[in-house]
């Protein structure tokens, strides 16, 4: 009978899953654990990692002592004259862009991703139509740069060589500038992240409908079932464990995100997410503890994901 | 329904077909032309002149009179193709192939005698040091391992959290997704030291393994995807048979999970194949790899800047023709026939 | 089952096959022998044919390969391979020289000067000739006592480009005086003509073009001595004097009558597109104040473009002393091969085949009698005749100040209130001071 835990359905001898496991937890621990615990305690200590971070504060000022990077990283963005402009600089500060990062990039690729998926499963040339929309993922970003300069290109009286300027000023409106205008900025920008990350929303969904056992569909088909139906509650229900792996990852993605903002706006114009403005701290301004911290914030942000992760493991695992 | 064209429709999986109605095809056709419109941009402007990159939108391309008086056609009563035919150039591929660096064109100081700095105005050019012919297989070098090997390992590691009990599986779970967010510019500093003291700095194994590295935590969690939602009874019926964990992994889970193992594939292969940073710090500008050269196209002002067009599209090739290779893993029923055989 | 084997092989077969070509691509050990002490003017002393020199750069393109023409006599005469890389992502130095893997040379900013200053190799130890450099060059180099860096392109940035041409057209003459420049650009108002293309816009570095014309102004109205005392900390960046140049340029930055498409305009036009824009078919504007690279954009795309005819450019009228960009060689090695350089770039010859390719100026004076070009002459006599030069503030003040300074001046155009940005920047300023 199912349990909680893994189901042993062979013998295995004591420490066979650790051969399995030891060459991978061997190499993640040299490559990533080791070095990040290694860089950790930068941020704690100042800008050069010579004395304990207690030291940058300065007189008449908070001070967090021995967490003062935390302190900058977490306030330095927010303007607390009063309640309301701390809750308007946080929707314009690094975090408040990478929560509207999440929920909108998200949705946009999970959800065109899965539409996309079901819509052009089976259909002539489904092969051309996935590779178009997988296509962006392929352009290394230096070209996805310029790429996106020729749709929002923001050009003056004469020439408009940005297609969304052309058609705005076709129309006879004033050209608008996409990528200077807080808020519309931000989401201009997740518009080209949607745009390269559904490929990969895509690629993974369609191949888990594609293990959907024929008979399944075509039964509920002679049911009477409706094509949405069939979608939500045959198709939906069965791939749900992809779809969290694939929200999962896409929220590891955005949280990590960098190019994108980095190349068009380097976070001007209150377009900074935690990423760009980790390596801002970091190398533009060679305030390694401050970058540090920042990007020890930005992994406590997954907490909640993985939360979400081990649930859907122990329920997947009691179901089979 | 007919009971024959339903016992047909369940032998034989219906596929090729057109989509189920007009809507749907409408639909899908507006989402590709969306998607496809950037990449179009990019076509176009790599076969013209920067001239008229900045001077005039890509979509007036087939427009000859546009732009300014320099670039229009000297005699004003050519024909169409004669005038289109000046206002096409395929100067930003060639230059980004030898790699040129001048002020003009690769062909044009070709064509005037003098030899730009380190080009012979041959073949040769395009194996030379600064072009992307070596680019390229220096790319090759740095990608199919990194490829591999986070693959190969992630594999076993996958078998034992989806089908082998141990303790601590869900605390080394949960650390497997957050290790995922780690920022790469964390773990450069101390990984970079340690490969000073070990003398493989600079070196393609030392590119291998940060890659085997930093793609383990999401292989592992992708493959322990797939790998769990196989059914039960296959395992158990080949424990009754008298399979051991190595005969069920080697037999029964590699060959169900391609498909998942192609997706993975492409992906690792992508993520490296597009990465600058790791390359530049671990391998160095002395083994320059494909996203190294495009990026030293331009100058720190920014001139050079249309050779990027050409460029990325070089560089897009090989990752999509491994896309249509692999389709052929993303079909129906590779997991029923594979059962059976 | 059996088709699915197929992958498998072929996948081994390229990992066994791309590691054995990975362990066949080690270099050759270089052979050694010593190379000719002095190889006609180029000193070589020390070094051995085949010794090699790690350089780290941010020119990238046609930048590279002047450098490569520059360095090409020395590294010939003293058989040193340079391995050269090329890249402008901070990371990249910041990693190796943490990591305790510097490149031997490295030619980057002025602000690295005083980052690095613990690890750099002092110029005088590496044979440096300091007799080529105008004063205020080695100011600048120095850190704490040590001449850490040696200068060796500079690029004026108090200049503004127009064309002779439209000039004419529209009766207008080239202003001498800061006054005159203020009268030329009011009766181009009143005309109804476009004075400006401020446009700034640049991806990560936007605000540049702005913070370079703040300084100019603030060259006209205060002079170089405050500038300096900005950068030393001794003038808080909230001062008087910062502010009215603030105002000064809000004024044309903001307003459409006085740049192309008023702030919007500034904000969201790329600094490349802003030249282009005064020399186009259909002027858009009349001047475009832009450092010396701006003939370079501009015949990129305008190929036929004449200089002195069709463009042209003068030094901000009533500037004393200049400000100019600056590149700097900083050696984190003391070897042979890198004596050898550092005495060859600082060599009367260095200076000259410098100039003579022309990657923009030498600070080093032997150059000024080979440029080439009558339009490097003209930029390298402003050079030379300059009574003071000051690098660009932020790149000057280590820390967050630089990225404070370009968003503050974009929040300036775009509204924000001037006396809280100049606050914030003054901040970062104190910030880094008190570190």
């Amino acid at each position: 009978m199912a349990r909680a835990t893994a189901l042993p359905v062979m013998k295995q001898k004591m420490g066979v899953p650790w051969l399995y496991l030891l060459p991978a937890l061997i190499v993640m621990t040299i490559f990533i654990v080791y070095p990040m615990v290694n860089t950790v305690g930068l941020s704690f200590q100042n800008n050069d990692g010579t004395a304990s971070a207690a030291t940058t504060c300065r007189e008449g000022e908070p001070c967090w002592g021995v967490m003062e990077n935390y302190r900058y990283a977490l306030t330095n963005e927010l303007n607390t004259e009063s309640v309301q402009t701390t809750w308007q600089s946080f929707w314009t500060s690094s975090y408040g862009n990478n929560i509207k990062w999440l929920l909108v990039m998200v949705t946009g690729t999970v959800g065109i991703g899965l539409i996309f998926a079901v819509l052009v499963d089976r259909i002539k040339r489904e092969a051309l139509a996935k590779a178009i929309i997988f296509m962006p993922m392929a352009i290394s970003f230096v070209g996805a740069g310029v790429i996106w300069k020729f749709v929002y290109n923001y050009g003056t009286s004469q020439v408009q060589t940005g297609i969304l300027n052309a058609i705005i000023t076709g129309l006879g409106f004033e050209p608008v500038a996409w990528l200077s205008k807080v808020p519309l900025n931000t989401f201009m920008l997740i518009v080209v992240g949607i745009w390269m990350w559904t490929g990969f929303c895509m690629t993974l969904l369609s191949s888990a409908i594609k293990s959907i056992p024929e008979e399944i569909i075509e039964a509920s088909r002679i049911d009477g079932a409706t094509n949405f139906e069939i979608f939500s509650k045959i198709q939906v229900p069965i791939i749900a464990p992809t779809i969290i792996v694939v929200i999962t990852t896409m929220v590891i993605n955005v949280l990590k995100l960098f190019d994108i903002v980095y190349v068009m706006t380097g976070g001007n114009f209150g377009t900074n997410v935690i990423a760009t403005r980790m390596y801002t701290e970091m190398y533009t301004n060679a305030q390694y503890g401050r970058g540090t911290a920042i990007a020890v914030i930005l992994i406590l942000f997954i907490i909640p994901f993985i939360v979400m992760n081990i649930r859907r493991f122990t329920k997947q695992e009691a179901m089979r | 329904m007919t009971t024959a064209t339903l016992s047909k429709s369940l032998s034989k999986p219906r596929k090729n077909r057109e989509p189920s109605n007009l809507g749907t095809g409408i639909g899908i056709v507006i989402i590709l032309i969306i998607w496809l419109i950037p990449t179009i941009g990019l076509l176009v402007t790599s076969f013209r002149p920067l001239s008229l990159i900045n001077t005039t939108g890509w979509w007036t391309a087939l427009d000859v009179n546009n732009g300014p008086e320099t670039a229009q056609h000297p005699d004003p009563n050519a024909g169409y193709v004669e005038k289109l035919s000046t206002r096409f150039t395929i100067d930003n591929y060639v230059d980004a192939l030898t790699g040129y660096r001048g002020t003009g064109t690769y062909l044009e100081a070709c064509a005037s005698g003098i030899k730009p700095l380190g080009m012979n105005c041959n073949l040769t050019d395009l194996v030379n040091p600064r072009g992307m012919g070596r680019a390229f297989i220096n790319s090759l070098f740095v990608t199919v391992p990194s490829t591999i090997l986070p693959i190969l390992v992630a594999m076993f590691a996958a078998y034992a959290f989806s089908w082998m009990d141990f303790k601590g599986r869900y605390a080394i779970f949960a650390i497997l997704v957050g290790l995922q967010v780690v920022p790469i510019q964390m773990t450069l500093v101390p990984v970079l030291r340690m490969f000073a003291g070990m003398g493989i700095n600079g070196t393609f194994p030392a590119v291998w393994l940060f890659h085997t590295g930093f793609g383990l935590p999401y292989a592992i969690y992708m493959l322990r995807n797939s790998m769990s939602t196989l059914p039960k009874d296959l395992f158990e019926s080949a424990y009754l048979d008298g399979a051991d964990h190595w005969q069920v992994f080697t037999k029964i889970v590699m060959p169900l999970i391609t498909p998942a193992i192609a997706s993975l594939a492409i992906f690792q292969f992508l993520w490296v194949w597009n990465d600058l940073l790791v390359s530049l710090v671990f391998l160095g500008g002395s083994k320059p790899v494909m996203t190294y050269q495009i990026s030293n196209m331009v100058t720190s002002l920014g001139a050079g800047w249309h050779l990027l067009t050409a460029a990325a599209f070089l560089s897009m090739l090989l990752p999509m023709i491994v896309f249509f290779a692999l389709q052929k893993y993303f079909v129906r029923g590779m997991m029923a026939g594979a059962v059976k055989g | 089952m059996k088709q699915n084997r197929i992958p498998w092989t072929i996948l081994a077969v390229l990992l066994v096959s791309a590691l054995v070509l990975g362990a066949c691509a080690q270099p050759a050990a270089p052979t050694q022998e010593p190379a000719a002490p002095v190889a006609g003017d180029i000193d070589c002393t020390g070094v051995k044919t085949g010794d090699t020199l790690s350089m780290l750069y941010q020119w990238s393109g046609e930048e590279e390969a002047k450098l490569t023409a520059i360095l090409a006599p020395w590294s010939a005469a003293c058989g040193v391979t340079v391995t050269p890389e090329s890249s402008r992502d901070q990371a990249l130095l910041d990693t190796r020289v943490q990591a305790g893997t510097p490149p031997d040379v490295t030619f980057w900013n002025v602000t690295q000067l005083s980052q690095y200053k613990d690890k750099l190799v002092d110029m005088t130890t590496l044979g440096a000739n300091a007799a080529n450099y105008a004063g205020y060059w080695g100011e600048i180099g120095t850190i704490d006592g040590r001449w850490l860096g040696l200068p060796v392109k500079a690029d004026v940035k108090t200049l503004i480009w127009y064309s002779p041409a439209n000039f004419q057209a529209a009766g207008y003459t080239v202003p001498t005086t800061w006054e005159e420049l203020d009268a030329l650009v009011e009766k181009m108002v009143a005309d109804g003509k476009v004075p400006w293309s401020l446009g700034m816009e640049s991806g990560d570095a936007t605000g540049w073009t702005g913070t370079d014309f703040i300084q100019d102004i603030l060259l006209v109205t205060q002079g170089p001595e405050y500038v300096s005392k900005i950068i030393a900390g001794e003038i808080p960046y909230n001062d008087a004097g910062v502010k009215a140049a603030y105002e000064i340029y809000g004024k044309w930055a903001k307003d459409p009558k006085y740049t192309v498409a008023g702030a919007e305009g500034t904000l969201s036009t790329g600094f490349n597109d802003a030249i282009l824009k005064v020399f186009s078919d259909v002027p858009e504007a009349f001047m475009v104040k832009q450092s010396g690279f701006a003939s370079g954009t501009l015949l990129g795309t305008y190929p036929d473009k004449v200089y002195g005819v069709d463009y042209d450019f003068f030094g901000v009228p009533g500037a004393k002393g200049l400000q100019g960009g600056s590149d700097w060689l900083m050696a984190f090695n003391d070897t042979p091969a890198v004596r050898s350089l550092v005495k060859y770039l600082s060599s009367n010859k260095g200076g000259e085949m410098w100039a003579q390719i022309g990657f923009d100026l030498t600070p080093n004076a032997t150059g000024n009698a080979a440029y080439a070009s009558p339009e490097a002459i003209k930029k390298a006599g402003l050079l030379a005749g300059a009574t003071g030069f000051t690098p660009d503030i932020g790149d000057s003040i280590p820390g967050g100040f630089g990225s404070a300074e370009f968003s503050g001046i974009t929040d300036f155009v775009n509204g924000g209130d001037l006396t809280a940005i100049l606050d914030t920047i003054a901040a970062a300023q104190a910030d880094a001071m008190a570190q």
